[in-house]
């Protein structure tokens, strides 16, 4: 099964990454490693208060320290450059927005927010600098969680607001009130998501410097190259093409690097003020402030006696602090809109509440609100089976569409394919699930319970966002030289994941040549296509595909021009390891790499070959996006197009005397379609859970009463760490996507829900045993604790 | 316009990557920051300046150590090899081969410190357990993988670094 440097390769093979030796020996370069003579370094001074008017700033001693080029307030920022563009606008779906400048002028909204930046020859100096600058604030009313934000008479975020909500819906398919009232049983309860992050260990890094061409040349690790340009074109007023943004090597990325952070513009008008090359860094301190996340649920389900779910009625709250203009809030919406999930529920009514708080704003974060549905959705569902004293398997079982029903409408989504009972019972399966929940009972001592849990995870994926830059389409050109070798130029961009390799892999397959002969570029505004980079898994659903589409015009012309030389008719040439051959003559043949110089230096008079230029760029739109445009009517359907799916099963140890859970079994089954490169998929399923795991059991970015942020480094944020976590045994069904030209669904992003709902149900299988429930997250001991005393009152 | 930074600066000699250097810097300058911005090895990485993630690693003597703790005053007659430096000749290590060929890093930010630490393991055990290889590994954060491909990549290396004594790990 290993192949590793093949020299043909398919799709479906599980080829190691092209690019492994340069980041295996140090070599690869990300954004902190490009050097250039002269550079600066920015560092930016902000608010040690959650709300605060700004009543002066005096930069006069700054800017006689040592080094020192630049110091730039808000004034300067209003005089130079406009707000910060939206990532999506609120607005978009009728809510309330504001203008985020770069840096505030009169008020600061949340602890950490930039307030002065400075430039200087190094980073210590313009520490230092900043040091000196004297700010005087007059502290106001705030608010740092969900209750305090929508009382009546709560101080307000935004002052032009009416109250701190942005944006706030119900989705509703059937009648769920009636419902509910017919149902035999019914249930509720709340459960509560910290907020937590995806802490990257690369963290933002930006380098700007203007030519004197008057260009912007901007290396950054954003996700998505093309929006960062035009956001920068639009704040400095300069044509999109004027400014050329690259991104190298990316470490990591899982949202916290879509744009909308105050500081990408700053870094630009540093290198502007002071005629130089600026750097900026984010230190761990500054990436901690990102929220994601914090979430509170409060749901009530309706069943019958046979274990028939026909209602869902819920409400979710988001507290996105200050809101921002990065990419955060809409998880909120997708929260709501991801439910009932997997389940045929056919009366929902989901209502979400996107709440401002002087807390610093989020970002995305993998999952995007689709972890949070399923953490509703699963615990319903045992909530049904305790109740009903099923099987917990088996209220699902009951729940599920059958397979010969997708495509399927349901709550909203018209779900691609697959057969949700086949994964869930490999997974209840590999785990000896149900075994494992009798000896739970049995080994139980004075000390420990154990628990066992399940969690299925339904995660929409290919986002097509209408009224912003979040589309679901992307663009791919190939190119084959006189040599036969290939260029790809692709819009997506990855973010560590290694999607090139994957690219390349479909492009080898498609035209029949090496896989070496194959390169990938990606992430340079100047040679790719426009596209939208990386989100929502959609590397190979779109630029794989595209990229294929491309090929196949290619071919095209390539099988004409085989045909025209050979003077036989083109069903019989066919491409094959590097070779063109046609069938039935085996006396014809030649390698591609003479094809193709044929073509660039002999006149075939065919209409393909008219022009002879080897190139084709294709765009990519899935089928399946049939859906009404979000807007202030309301949202009816999902703007997803594929929905992979995933059942989880963990297995928790809990001492009930210090409240500290011990994950001690981990067993996984997904179905994201058709696999390009098994390795790379486990491997983002693997990311995918551990993720969802350290956000059950320990990470969290918390904050005081004094609305500051009190885990400002790893020691106390808590990520999840190898001694964590047990053997994650992983599988695969595939039942291929029909919407997708590949039969992808998307890779990388499911996992986070089904391991935070498959976590939480374990800890309640063994704090139940005690009389306890779990109803917020993290499972740290404090919170494990509290659940445990309360069982005890 | 070139300012004279005031602050105490000496010149530190040692070894990196088996070539004596003399390097000045400033006395409070950390090891990482001789590593990154004066000898420009950028293999080194930085993500926390505090210990906790580990994609500083190196070796300092031959002992592993996160660079972001360790000022390069210290560092004076030392024998340090950084991720550059562990490629001889530039054929990659049994480790870094089968991290390599196991995807055990997707971004590969933290690849410093996981070859340091799994060769440092696999010196002083050929045989180790999936408990031993976790505690190993445990002072680098990683978060692309959830680990699992990185336990299994230091499992295969351990076959392949010592094909006499092959165990059942899992």
């Amino acid at each position: 099964m290993r192949s590793l440097d093949e020299r043909w390769v398919t799709p479906g093979q599980p080829v190691r990454r092209r690019d492994g030796d340069l980041l295996v020996t140090g070599h690869a370069l990300y954004v902190d490693d490009f050097r250039e003579p002269g550079t600066l370094h920015m560092a930016v001074l902000r608010s040690p208060h959650p709300h605060a008017r700004i009543s002066s700033i005096d930069t006069t001693s700054a800017m006689s320290v040592r080094g020192v080029r630049a110091i730039v307030t808000g004034k300067d920022v209003q005089a130079a450059i406009g707000p910060v563009p939206h990532w999506f606008d609120p607005a978009n779906f009728g809510g309330n927005t504001s203008d985020f400048p770069a840096l505030p002028v009169d008020e600061v909204v949340y602890a950490g927010q930039p307030v002065v930046a400075a430039a200087a020859e190094s980073k210590a100096q313009a520490e230092a600098a900043l040091a000196a600058v004297r700010v005087e604030y007059v502290p106001l009313p705030f608010v740092t969680s969900v209750p305090e934000a929508i009382r009546e008479d709560a101080p307000l975020v935004f002052g032009r607001w009416d109250r701190n909500v942005a944006l706030g819906d119900t989705i509703s398919f059937g009648d769920a009130a009636g419902a509910l009232e017919r149902a035999d049983h019914r249930a509720s309860d709340t459960f509560s998501i910290q907020r937590y992050q995806t802490a990257p260990l690369e963290p933002r890094a930006y380098l700007a410097r203007w030519g004197r061409d008057g260009r912007l040349t901007y290396h950054c690790n954003t996700q998505s190259p093309h929006q960062m340009r035009g956001n920068l074109a639009a704040m400095f007023g300069v044509p999109e093409p004027h400014v050329r943004v690259i991104t190298p090597k990316v470490g990591g990325a899982f949202g916290h690097k879509f744009h909308g952070y105050p500081e990408e513009p700053l870094v630009a008008l540093m290198a502007k003020t002071c005629g130089a090359p600026v750097k900026w860094i984010e230190s761990r301190e500054e990436a901690m402030l990102v929220g994601a996340r914090e979430f509170e649920h409060d749901f009530e389900v309706g069943f019958m006696a046979d274990g028939e779910i026909t209602a869902i009625r819920s409400k979710v709250w988001s507290n996105v602090g200050a809101l921002g203009a990065a990419g955060g809030w809409p998880m909120t919406v997708v929260s709501a809109m991801t439910i009932p999930g997997p389940y045929e529920i056919p009366n929902t009514e989901c209502s979400y509440e996107v709440v401002v708080s002087n807390k610093a704003p989020w970002n995305g974060a993998r999952g995007y609100g689709k972890e949070s549905a399923a953490i509703v959705l699963e615990r319903m569902v045992e909530m049904v089976a305790e109740r009903l004293g099923m099987d917990p398997v088996a209220v699902r079982l009951r729940n599920f569409p059958p397979p010969e029903v997708f495509p399927h409408w349901l709550g909203g989504k018209r779900l691609d394919s697959g057969n949700y009972a086949v994964v869930l019972e490999r997974a209840v399966e590999m785990s000896g699930y149900r075994e494992r929940r009798r000896a739970c009972r049995d080994e139980r001592t004075d000390t420990t319970v154990f628990g066992v849990g399940i969690g299925f995870e339904l995660t929409p994926e290919g986002g097509d966002w209408h009224g912003g830059l979040l589309r679901g389409f992307d663009t791919s050109t190939v190119r084959m030289d006189p040599s036969g070798d290939v260029t790809v130029l692709t819009g997506v961009t990855s973010p560590g994941t290694g999607n090139e390799t994957g690219i390349a892999q479909v492009v080898a397959f498609e035209l029949g040549v090496e896989f070496r002969a194959v390169t990938v570029l990606q992430g340079d505004t100047d040679t790719v296509p426009y596209g939208f980079g990386n989100s929502s898994s959609r590397s190979l659903n779109l630029g794989g595909a595209s990229a294929a589409l491309a090929c196949r015009e290619l071919r095209v012309k390539l099988v004409a021009a085989a045909a025209y030389t050979w003077n036989v008719p083109g069903e019989t040439i066919h491409f094959r390891n590097g070779r063109v051959g046609c069938d039935g003559d085996a006396s014809l043949g030649m390698t591609i790499g003479e094809l193709a110089y044929a073509v660039y230096t002999a006149p075939m008079p065919v209409r393909e070959l008219m022009p002879p230029q080897l190139e084709a760029t294709a765009t990519y739109w899935p089928a399946n996006l049939d859906h009404d445009p979000p807007g202030p009517g309301g949202i009816t359907h999902t703007p997803y197009p594929t929905f992979p799916y995933s059942a989880h099963v963990a297995q928790v140890a809990v001492d009930v005397e210090t409240g500290l859970v011990k994950l001690v079994g981990y067993d996984a089954v997904h179905d994201c379609g058709t696999v390009v490169n098994p390795m790379f998929v486990e491997g983002q399923f693997h990311g995918a859970i551990a993720m969802g795991l350290g956000g059950a059991l320990s990470e969290m970015n918390a904050y005081g009463a004094d609305g500051m942020l009190q885990s400002t480094t790893f020691k106390t944020y808590l990520p999840i760490r190898a001694t964590d976590l047990p053997d994650l045994r992983t599988d695969h069904v595939v039942t291929p996507s029909p919407v997708t030209l590949l039969g992808t669904k998307g890779a990388g992003e499911g996992g986070v829900g089904g391991a935070l709902a498959a976590v939480m149900n374990a800890v309640n299988d063994a704090v139940g045993q005690v009389g306890a429930t779990l109803r917020r997250f993290p499972a740290r001991p404090p919170a494990v604790l509290a659940a445990l005393q309360e069982a005890r009152r | 316009m070139t300012h004279v930074d005031p602050a105490p600066h000496r010149t530190v000699s040692c070894t990196v990557n088996g070539k004596d250097v003399q390097v000045r810097c400033r006395d409070g300058a950390l090891l990482v920051e001789m590593i990154r911005d004066t000898l420009d090895l950028t293999g080194t990485h930085i993500g926390c300046l505090n210990g906790d993630c580990g994609v500083c690693t190196v070796r300092v003597d031959g002992q592993v150590t996160k660079s972001c703790l360790y000022l390069a005053a210290r560092a004076e007659g030392a024998e340090v090899t950084t991720i550059e430096g562990v490629a001889e000749e530039g054929t990659l290590h049994e480790v870094q081969q089968a991290l390599w060929n196991g995807e055990g890093f997707q971004c590969g930010f933290c690849v410093p410190g996981q070859v340091f630490c799994a060769m440092d393991l696999l010196e002083s055990n050929t045989t180790p357990s999936d408990g031993q290889i976790r505690h190993a590994i445990s002072g680098n954060l990683c978060r692309c993988t959830g680990y699992q491909k990185i336990v299994e990549a230091i499992h295969d290396a351990s076959t392949r670094l010592d094909p006499t004594e092959k165990t059942a790990t899992h």
